[in-house]
């Protein structure tokens, strides 16, 4: 056994019960291992909160006691995200029309918008988790919002190609205007949605919020807008990802300031 | 998991029946919570924030949060994950908000406690001397394996993140200390001759 493989075996360790015998062989013989060891087994002493501090807690807690429903299901956040985001999507397709849509590929249409459905669908799930403390992620939420939009970087410069447009500001500029017209409508509702959970961490929730109402301008924009261009959709589409995402940190840290300021008032 | 009276903690079962009967405004399961999970709790921040005083204050604070948003435990869910992320919740915003208290005032009224030290001679340093020394991310997670004796999936919960990433951090820590401790007799000598 090697130093390394024992790392896993001191994290199982619960308290300070023995090791499998391989484990303890490899101890016996690493003064390394031994002396680190030593160290994690040291247990803490003499540090336990005042009992008055923790009857004020407890008094504080019995004062303010009423039943509560517990949140619903996860299923159930998931459905409603996923009905907010085709909702704002189908309002978009019947207001500025599916241009777009007929001037794709059949292959085209296939990647792209499997990768937004992706790209939905771990967002989506994400937000679920981040409504309740302590739920499990199979991807970081942290790391999500900042890989999808390099996923569909990559999937949008590999299947579009470059083309000469003569008004590469004016027309983006629009789009830019379009995809934010249905991102914040879609934010204001997520939001409404997360609100009902536990948002520990504004700024994140905010951020992945703002990263999942962006994908719906995106998706209302691929509908729409027929310029193919890879340099358009590249700044201009993905864009509305960038700045609903940015958006929704700002928003996020704001909401942050005012529960803290809030908080220290009430001290 | 370790506690600081040397009992056990109830088992995870005990605690979700606690919860759910905390949710249906049981006054005395909300007691029995604070009383089985505030010592861990506190330990948890006073290993990492340095000061009692302010342990106190964060353990204060994790339970109004914990009140406050008692309607997003889930019943059958583990309670000590969803209990340790709203901990850790409290522990990021009192460090911001202490953090920008800082940068504001030229000098601290109050210094930080240190551990007590302890009355038994011994060549190693003290765990939280030690762990002091690590980066924060993974000083939380050595904290929360070690010390609240959570496990990797636990720890994965509580913190947001992944069990590989847990993992990586757990591992990068414990290779931190060991060398750490390789040159720790040499700076303790000093340390004992500049006391003398």
């Amino acid at each position: 056994m090697t130093c390394h493989e024992m790392d896993g075996v001191i994290s199982l360790r619960s308290g300070t019960s023995g090791f499998p015998p391989e484990a303890a062989k490899h101890v016996a013989g690493c003064e390394r291992c031994r002396r680190l060891v030593r160290v994690l087994d040291q247990r803490p002493e003499g540090l336990t909160p005042s009992p008055g501090r923790l009857k004020q807690i407890q008094t504080a807690m019995v004062e303010d006691l009423r039943p509560v429903r517990p949140l619903a299901p996860a299923r159930v956040f998931l459905f409603a995200f996923v009905i907010v985001f085709l909702t704002v999507v189908a309002v978009g397709y019947l207001r500025i029309g599916a241009d777009g849509w007929g001037a794709l590929r059949a292959s085209q249409k296939i990647v792209v918008f499997a990768t937004l459905a992706t790209a939905a669908a771990l967002l989506a799930v994400s937000m679920v988790r981040q409504m309740v403390p302590g739920s499990k992620h199979t991807v970081s939420p942290t790391l999500l919002p900042v890989g999808i939009l390099v996923l569909l970087m990559i999937v949008m410069a590999v299947i579009f190609q470059s083309r000469e447009e003569s008004a590469f500001v004016s027309n983006g500029l629009m789009c830019l205007r379009s995809g934010l017209a249905y991102a914040i409508p879609g934010t204001f509702l997520f939001w409404l949605l997360l609100r009902r959970g536990a948002i520990l961490s504004p700024r994140l929730v905010g951020t992945t919020a703002g990263a999942f109402a962006g994908l719906i301008g995106l998706t209302v924009l691929e509908v729409h807008c027929p310029n193919l261009n890879r340099y358009h959709i590249l700044v201009w589409h993905l864009g509305v990802i960038l700045i609903s995402a940015l958006g929704g940190l700002a928003f996020g840290a704001a909401v942050e300031y005012i529960g803290q300021s809030r908080t220290n008032r009430i001290r | 998991m370790p506690t600081d009276d040397g009992g056990a903690m109830p088992s995870s079962p005990d605690l979700e029946q606690l919860m759910m009967r905390y949710q249906k405004a049981d006054p005395d399961a909300s007691a029995v919570l604070v009383e089985l999970l505030s010592p861990q709790l506190y330990r948890f921040f006073a290993s990492q924030m340095g000061s009692r005083a302010d342990a106190e204050d964060m353990l204060q604070d994790a339970w109004l949060r914990i009140h406050r948003v008692r309607h997003t435990y889930r019943p059958c869910e583990p309670v000590l994950p969803w209990v340790y992320a709203i901990a850790r919740c409290v522990r990021v915003d009192s460090y911001r908000k202490r953090h920008r208290i800082a940068s504001r005032e030229l000098a601290a009224d109050v210094l930080p406690e240190h551990p007590a030290p302890r009355d038994e001679p011994c060549d190693l340093p003290a765990f939280d001397e030690l762990v002091a020394e690590l980066p924060q991310s993974q000083r939380e997670v050595l904290t929360l394996l070690k010390v609240n004796g959570l496990s990797i999936e636990e720890v994965a919960r509580a913190t947001s993140s992944t069990v590989g990433a847990v993992k990586q951090k757990a591992h990068r820590a414990y290779e931190r200390l060991r060398t750490l401790l390789q040159h720790m007799p040499v700076a303790q000598q000093a340390r004992r001759g500049a006391t003398q």
